[in-house]
């Protein structure tokens, strides 16, 4: 095997699980701090994509500028979503909102779906990162490189946010104990909301910069919906960094499945997930504690 | 009631618009049973069971088509691949509670799905399981869509009165204990990971059961079965039946099957409604529209 090839396989394994980590940030934040398994998620990132669309190409608007507005227009259906009917199902056990969201999820895509309709629309990487970059082993896309510093700069300022700001550490505190931060007179269930837009809001930007990369139709949510779950998982859910480090090795897993063993590649992503789940049940970082 | 059960079951394929339609509500009612038993009675969501259905589909229509055996042995070893699959992934997955038992058994759901898509060689991959046989039974000949009907429909009973049993005994009422108080449970000395992975390996018998019925009747195996969307339609049938009750699951599949075909032959917007159904059954409905209405009309 030429060195060469394996260190490019090894960095576009990092590409991929750049992806795969900003895939996996909204889901995190809202299931660590609501305990809300997302499946609207798939769905979320789709609107985000189709909002990119619809400002790019419909709106001739810049690229940038979607990055900015589509985060924010996702985020605000996440609140919607959140106030309206996630919000009353937090007393019930868990999987009540689990199968709330995964109905929300149909009901949003097929909305797209009968909007745009079922082909799906072209999107081409905006203009000013176009082209590649000669990285002496390999040459590079720009866009690729654009992925990993966008997914850069977001997990590090979610985890920056999270960890180091005040309303961080109210969130925190909503998470491990939401019943005392209430009693500490803390609106927990506008913090709720806020999180949940949070979340929404990165599913969002994960689409705005999948869209020039991924086919952007109504059900491409689905192709990411489970391995990022798994990437979830294995993390532990709830921890960021943990969806950092699995995103990245799940990345790195699948691009390296492809090369020696095709067949297999997705698969081995599970058969990862099985391996962490029968040593380490809580994922690489998780907290014991979390469970129910 | 149970005269209007009998009489309603034996003259439905005449009642659907079209007859393998009642085949189907009868198979889906099957695989209900079993999935009411983990999550209605034992209290566990399974958000992968399409993995069972869909062994136990690939299972029964492999070896129909190469071993030619009969059609009882062929679900039989639909059955048991289902449930020998069931045991391992089962146990992995109750090692966590909750949410964290749904996404795991998801999982393992999916990378099934992956394993048959890219098996083509022996799965078809997306194309699906072609040219299953039905063998004749003896000298009744399975052909006729009807006379599957009434086979289909033996097996259904045989489920029903399986069903009830299971879940009128001890051990039913132990699973019952574990959903409402596991702690509890353990302290009195009950092991609730041998029930709950029990429970899970019977309702894996169920849907393995429903899954080689379902390659008998369509003498294929579509990789759907496998799907994300199975498994998120039998949980839809339970919860909409009523969850923890039997016939609730039962009535929910057959219900929801006849809905989607009247739906889908004249508008296509079946998720859209699906996804509504969902919503509104968590959020309001969360009884299930079935066993409401038995309370309410059967108030004593």
């Amino acid at each position: 095997m030429d060195y060469y090839f394996i260190l490019a396989q090894l960095f576009n394994g990092l590409i991929l699980g750049s992806l795969y980590v900003l895939l996996s940030l909204g889901l995190t934040v809202i299931f660590g701090t609501l305990g809300v398994v997302n499946f609207t998620h798939g769905a979320l990132y789709m609107l985000g994509a189709y909002a990119t669309y619809t400002v790019v190409t419909l709106l001739h608007l810049h690229f940038l500028l979607a990055i900015l507005i589509c985060p924010i227009l996702v985020g605000l259906i996440g609140i919607l979503l959140e106030k309206f009917l996630i919000s009353k199902l937090y007393r019930l056990p868990h999987f009540y909102n689990l199968l709330l969201t995964f109905g929300i999820m149909f009901f949003i895509q097929d909305a797209i779906k009968i909007i745009y309709g079922p082909e799906g629309e072209p999107f081409n990487i905006p203009s000013f990162v176009r082209g590649s970059v000669n990285l002496g082993f390999m040459l590079l896309p720009k866009y690729r490189l654009f992925i990993i510093g966008m997914t850069g700069v977001l997990a590090s300022g979610v985890w920056l946010f999270i960890d180091k700001t005040k309303l961080g550490a109210i969130i925190r505190a909503g998470t491990d104990d939401s019943e005392m931060a209430d009693a500490l007179g803390i609106n927990i269930s506008r913090t709720f909301t806020l999180v949940f837009g949070m979340g929404a809001a990165l599913s969002g930007i994960a689409g705005v910069i999948a869209a020039p990369i991924q086919d952007v139709q109504p059900l491409m949510g689905m192709n990411f919906l489970v391995e990022t779950f798994v990437v979830v998982i294995v993390g532990g859910m709830g921890s960021i960094r943990g969806s950092i480090l699995a995103g990245l090795i799940v990345g790195e897993l699948v691009t390296l499945g492809i090369i020696f063993w095709p067949p297999l590649s997705t698969t081995l992503i599970y058969i990862f997930m099985a391996i962490v789940l029968i040593i380490r049940p809580r994922g690489l970082m998780g907290r014991a504690a979390f469970f129910e | 009631m149970i005269l209007v059960a009998g009489l309603f079951l034996l003259l439905l394929p005449f009642l659907t618009p079209y007859k393998s339609l009642a085949s189907q509500m009868l198979i889906f009612a099957i695989f209900a049973i079993g999935y009411d038993i983990v999550f209605g009675f034992t209290g566990l969501l399974s958000f992968g069971h399409a993995a069972y259905f869909g062994l136990g589909a690939y299972g029964a229509g492999l070896s129909l088509i190469h071993l030619s055996v009969p059609a009882v042995v062929a679900l039989l070893i639909g059955i048991l691949i289902s449930v020998l699959a069931a045991l391992p992934i089962g146990y992995l997955s109750i090692r966590r509670r909750g949410i964290y038992f749904a996404m795991t058994t998801m999982a393992f759901a999916q990378m099934l799905y992956f394993i048959a898509f890219k098996w083509r060689a022996l799965t078809g991959g997306d194309d699906g399981l072609h040219g299953v046989p039905r063998p004749p039974l003896g000298p009744i000949d399975l052909g006729s869509e009807v006379t599957l009907y009434y086979f289909i429909l033996f097996f259904f009973i045989l489920s029903v009165v399986l069903g009830i049993r299971i879940i009128h005994s001890p051990f039913g009422k132990t699973l019952e204990c574990l959903r409402e108080n596991e702690q509890r449970a353990r302290s009195i000395g009950y092991n609730p990971t041998k029930f709950k992975l029990i429970s899970f390996a019977l309702s894996a018998f169920f849907a393995g059961l429903a899954g080689g019925l379902y390659a008998l009747l369509q003498n294929f195996v579509p990789l759907f079965s496998l799907h994300l969307d199975t498994s998120g339609d039998i949980v839809l049938m339970t919860l909409i039946g009523g969850k923890g009750t039997l016939y609730g699951p039962i009535l929910g599949a057959m219900a929801l099957l006849f809905l989607k075909d009247l739906l889908t032959s004249h508008i296509n917007i079946w998720p859209l409604f699906l996804g509504l159904l969902f919503v509104i059954s968590v959020m309001t409905f969360r009884k299930g529209v079935f066993k409401e209405l038995k309370e309410k009309l059967f108030k004593s």
